[in-house]
């Protein structure tokens, strides 16, 4: 396949972001640390919020629109962070400009166009990844490490929870409308169905999932999801995604995996040093490495060299959207939902 | 009346699998420990004799699985109390035999579920009760045993009665409906060696547990557990229970080891034995509360194989 670098090897590549919300400040704060990238604009439907995101990323160029970005020859690349049912015109319109792109999670809201922006960026050939940012924290490559290790043999039981309090915003949230976001197993059910599907190294067959909607009996989201995934190998997974625990001062991060060989832990209560104040009890998080840093890394590896092993692979962004869009069908139907179905269902 | 000191049979030394003798293993020590009981009889099997004994007022059942529900039913009627190694019966209609019987006789039956006596667990309980976690309406638990014999009649079988009790002890909630999985990963026979429970309660409570036998490993002692914890998430707080404590740890040359002073759990059941016999009144647990979660464990093999979820009979429609 020819390689349509827009770059040469040595400048530092130009790349805009696209959705000037909060994770975009993360994703900025990572450009503004690499050598190997620049942040070349912002690009916002709302003037005001883009103007004041260039403004405060040092005066670069702000736009309102994607196209007029996307044509200036500085930019090789964008990093999208807009509400997930945008995701996937916005893909549409970056591969047929043949800029590579890292798309905050999930990649789409369904199979289909999932599929179809890969293809789409399989033809332009450029990089498309989807920013599981979780994969890159040092918690999950600690884990990783582990197990690659062979520190318990071959995993066959994984559990991660992931609790927290309520952290959007009021009622006007786009992530609590399921047709924008996907419901909350697409928006971020699909960050701990990702990286249990990383850890065990083995392919997901079906979903059992259970939702509640902890905070407001009238969210249509699911604010807490359980989901069980089956591996092909026969291996377990458990993760538990959370929007609706009390206190929010003190998030939960749970890991369990049981191998052949032994059992690994990252305990709820080794998360962290616990602050008792006079308002109360929280939770400080270690010093770590930034993981929208790490991750913006892997994805420039990628775009240097596209046929070296990928960190995030198009097929696993894929996996990840269809592990979300089975969660929130198997919730509907109160019984598993096998991946073949939510697969072949893409296809039909 | 509660001073009195009671005769003890011991019958039947057998469990689930060869090495497993729960009898001779928990029950005797604790039973000779007690100051409210007395051993003053052992048989290996059900006879009229030792049942006719009136110097016998409690029956600890140990006989094969096979054939507990008919030993636990003769003893009720025979009047006397009765402790009832786990499982009381192997299906959810020899336990409701056994509950039956129990009802008419009016005699105590207590199934052998001691990890809700815990002491960690047994203060959870007080405290979701109490209203400390709000309405509870999710529970996780882990219940991993390491190394030890593995159980021919599979971890199910052999383990899952103890989260499970623990479970519905602290929610107070029964289980309606029943999502499972079983696994053999560790042990070299074709039993289930890992059980996940999914259970939807009254109330919409949902739960799960994880539980089986992992291979040996150094810092737990053999057929010790490795990871047995509960999570209670409600309206407004959270319980996390780490049954692995409370525990003076001790870190020397080799593995790692725990140590903590007072009654066990053994202890501890055989107190709420005397307290039920004295007072006259049900155990608790109960032989009912044996029933539920035979019928629980029932589903779990009817969804393992089917791969749906399965719904309970609602309390009464038996």
């Amino acid at each position: 396949m020819a390689r349509h670098s827009v770059i040469d090897d040595t400048a530092p590549l130009g790349v805009v972001i696209v959705g000037a919300g909060f994770i975009a400040d993360h994703h900025g704060a990572a450009l503004g640390a690499s050598a190997r990238a620049r942040l070349a604009g912002i690009v916002d439907v709302d003037a005001g919020r883009a103007s004041a995101a260039a403004t405060a990323a040092g005066g670069v160029p702000w736009t309102t629109d994607l196209a007029e970005a996307l044509a200036r020859p500085d930019v090789g690349a964008a990093i999208v962070c807009t509400p997930n049912m945008t995701h996937e015109p916005i893909a549409q319109q970056i591969a047929a400009a043949g800029k590579h792109l890292l798309m905050e999670k999930p990649l789409t809201i369904t199979v289909a166009s999932a599929r179809a922006v890969v293809d789409a960026f399989d033809a332009a050939g450029t990089v498309v990844m989807a920013a599981h940012t979780h994969r890159f924290y040092d918690y999950a490559r600690a884990v990783d490490d582990a197990i690659a290790g062979g520190a318990v043999g071959r995993p066959v039981f994984a559990r991660l929870a992931l609790l927290g309090g309520w952290i959007w915003p009021d009622w006007r949230a786009w992530v609590l409308d399921p047709a924008k976001s996907g419901g909350h197993a697409l928006h971020n059910g699909v960050h701990l169905l990702d990286l249990v599907s990383c850890w065990l190294r083995d392919e997901p067959v079906s979903v059992y999932a259970r939702g509640r909607a902890q905070t407001a009996a009238e969210l249509r989201i699911h604010d807490y999801l359980e989901m069980h995934v089956e591996y092909a190998g026969g291996a377990n997974a458990v993760c538990e995604m959370s929007r609706g625990h009390r206190p929010s001062t003190l998030d939960r991060r749970d890991v369990l995996v049981a191998g052949t060989d032994g059992v690994l832990q990252l305990p709820a209560d080794g998360w962290g040093s616990t602050v008792v104040t006079e308002s109360g009890t929280s939770l400080l998080h270690p010093q770590a490495a930034n993981g929208f840093a790490v991750q913006l890394d892997a994805w420039l590896d990628a775009i240097a060299d596209p046929a070296a092993r990928r960190a995030m692979t198009p097929a696993d962004a894929v996996r990840a959207v269809a592990l979300g869009v089975a969660t929130e069908l198997s919730i509907e139907r109160g019984e598993p939902v096998t991946l073949d179905e939510v697969m072949e269902g893409a296809r039909a | 009346m509660s001073e009195r000191t009671l005769g003890v049979l011991l019958l039947g030394f057998a469990g689930l699998g060869p090495d497993q003798d729960h009898q001779q293993d928990m029950y005797l020590p604790a039973f000779e420990a007690h100051p409210g009981f007395d051993v003053v009889a052992k048989a290996t099997d059900l006879t009229d004799s030792a049942l006719a004994d009136p110097a016998v007022d409690v029956v600890s059942v140990c006989v094969a699985p096979d054939r507990r529900a008919d030993a636990v039913v003769a003893a009720l009627r025979a009047g006397k109390h009765v402790l009832v190694d786990k499982p009381l019966a192997l299906t959810a209609a020899d336990a409701a035999r056994v509950a039956a019987v129990a009802a008419e006789t009016g005699r105590v039956c207590l199934p052998a579920h001691h990890q809700r006596f815990h002491p960690m667990i047994a203060a959870a309980r007080g405290a979701v009760a109490g209203g400390k976690v709000g309405l509870p309406w999710n529970v996780q638990a882990d219940f991993l045993v390491a190394g030890g014999t593995p159980s021919p009649a599979g971890e199910l079988a052999n383990f899952a009665v103890y989260p499970l009790d623990v479970v519905l002890a602290l929610t107070g909630l029964r289980v309606r409906r029943v999502f499972a999985r079983l696994s053999t990963y560790w042990s070299d026979g074709g039993a289930d060696d890992f059980a996940l429970l999914f259970l939807t309660h009254e109330n919409g409570l949902t739960s799960t547990i994880s539980v089986g036998r992992t291979r040996e490993l150094a810092d737990t002692r053999p057929a010790g557990l490795a990871v047995h914890r509960y999570r209670v998430s409600g309206s407004h707080g959270v319980l996390d229970l780490d049954a692995s404590r409370p525990a003076v740890v001790l870190r020397r040359a080799e593995a790692s080891s725990s140590t903590w002073h007072g009654a066990g759990t053994v202890d501890r059941l055989l107190d709420e034995l005397h307290a039920a016999v004295a007072a006259g009144r049900p155990s608790s647990p109960s032989a009912a509360d044996a029933v539920h979660i035979a019928e629980i464990v029932d589903a779990v093999r009817t969804s393992a194989v089917s791969g749906t979820p399965v719904d309970l009979p609602q309390e009464g429609s038996r």
